[in-house]
């Protein structure tokens, strides 16, 4: 993995996690990596994702008790760390 | 305390009883009114943060306004009870503050449930739309007849009748703002639900159908709350018969709303805060 900054990456975050949590998803993912990452999170690089994947798994966990929800939002972020180009297409819409 | 054996210890016993139910919904509306408060204030920044500063305002318009209405109405009646001239005085003043509360709250919900719905561009549905329009027509033809039945309409100008106005007053000032009022909650429980079907995000979307359901509840309790009291003019003291069950029935309602809507607001919040 790359620790090269991918100005794209927090993009593709953002667009995973709207499925999840909509209007809030930016908020949310701007709040992980600042918080637990410390850093802004236009800097975010591929080599801090498994991290924040972890941290977000914990905060999802808190709004929900669903863990097939948890499970399929981290498999969806966990392709962006994998470099999968096409997302498994989500259940919940 | 007239044509009753109460004396005055008892009677206000009974008053206590009575308005006991009362209370609670009303610490539940401030309640509520807080906790979507809290939510709000975490979206200042944010483009729906000022639609749902509206929806918090309108919700706080009625948590001030119901306790403010019966206090009034209490207040005023028992001024009323040793001065009988005050009476219609004490009536009218009642009824156009009761207008009032609905007027704001609903305005200002649907202000900011409208935002909400073309920020995201949700489309309305045709059907939905015609069978709103059909609830607002029958409520509105049978809110006129109940309320005509009352009023001497062979002379326009008398004020013989329980609300203490001429018939044209009421119709101009009181009916036509209620349906005005009405209407507008009823767009706002509508357009709420469909925001909260069709945005994205399904833990958002969970959070929002709390909400959403919760002011269709407090919309349809305080509506059927503002019908009754309307169609059945206030009297000035307790009267223990069918308008009292059908007016807890409408605070039952109105309950349910404000902990849906306190439910949905801490699940947004918590959302905002994780």
């Amino acid at each position: 993995m790359s620790s090269k900054q991918d100005p794209q990456l927090y993009a593709q975050v953002v667009r995973v996690t709207n499925v999840y949590l909509g209007p809030a998803a930016d908020r949310f993912v701007a709040r992980q990596v600042q918080n637990h990452l410390d850093k802004p999170p236009e800097q975010l690089t591929k080599q801090d994702l498994l991290k924040l994947i972890d941290w977000i798994k914990v905060a999802v966990s808190l709004l929900t008790e669903d863990s097939e929800i948890v499970e399929e939002y981290a498999t969806q972020l966990q392709h962006l760390a994998t470099d999968k180009k096409k997302l498994r297409k989500t259940t919940h819409k | 305390m007239k044509g009753s054996n109460l004396t005055s210890d008892q009677y206000h016993i009974l008053l206590f009883l009575v308005t006991l139910p009362y209370m609670l919904v009303w610490l539940g509306a401030f309640y509520g009114y807080g906790k979507l408060q809290q939510y709000t204030n975490l979206l200042k920044k944010t483009p729906e943060g000022i639609d749902f500063q509206c929806i918090a305002k309108g919700v706080r318009y009625l948590a001030y306004g119901l306790p403010l209405v019966a206090l009034a109405s209490i207040s005023l009646s028992t001024i009323a009870n040793s001065n009988p001239g005050f009476k219609p005085t004490a009536i009218i003043v009642v009824n156009y503050l009761s207008l009032l509360v609905p007027l704001l709250a609903y305005n200002m919900i649907r202000k900011g449930s409208h935002g909400l719905v073309e920020r995201s561009k949700t489309r309305f549905s045709l059907s939905d739309m015609r069978a709103l329009v059909m609830v607002l027509v029958v409520i509105g033809v049978a809110y006129c007849y109940f309320t005509f039945k009352k009023l001497n309409l062979e002379s326009i100008g008398s004020s013989i009748n329980p609300y203490y106005l001429p018939a044209w007053i009421i119709i101009t000032t009181l009916i036509i703002p209620y349906l005005y009022a009405w209407f507008s909650g009823l767009l706002a429980a509508y357009e709420m639900v469909l925001f909260s079907r069709q945005v994205q995000g399904v833990l958002y979307r969970q959070a929002m159908r709390y909400l959403a359901s919760g002011i269709v509840f407090i919309v349809a309790g305080g509506v059927g709350l503002q019908y009754l009291r309307s169609v059945i003019p206030r009297t000035g003291y307790i009267q223990l018969n069918s308008t009292i069950i059908l007016a807890n029935i409408a605070y039952a309602i109105l309950a349910i709303g404000f902990v849906l809507l306190i439910i949905g607001a801490i699940r947004l919040k918590k959302i905002e805060e994780v």
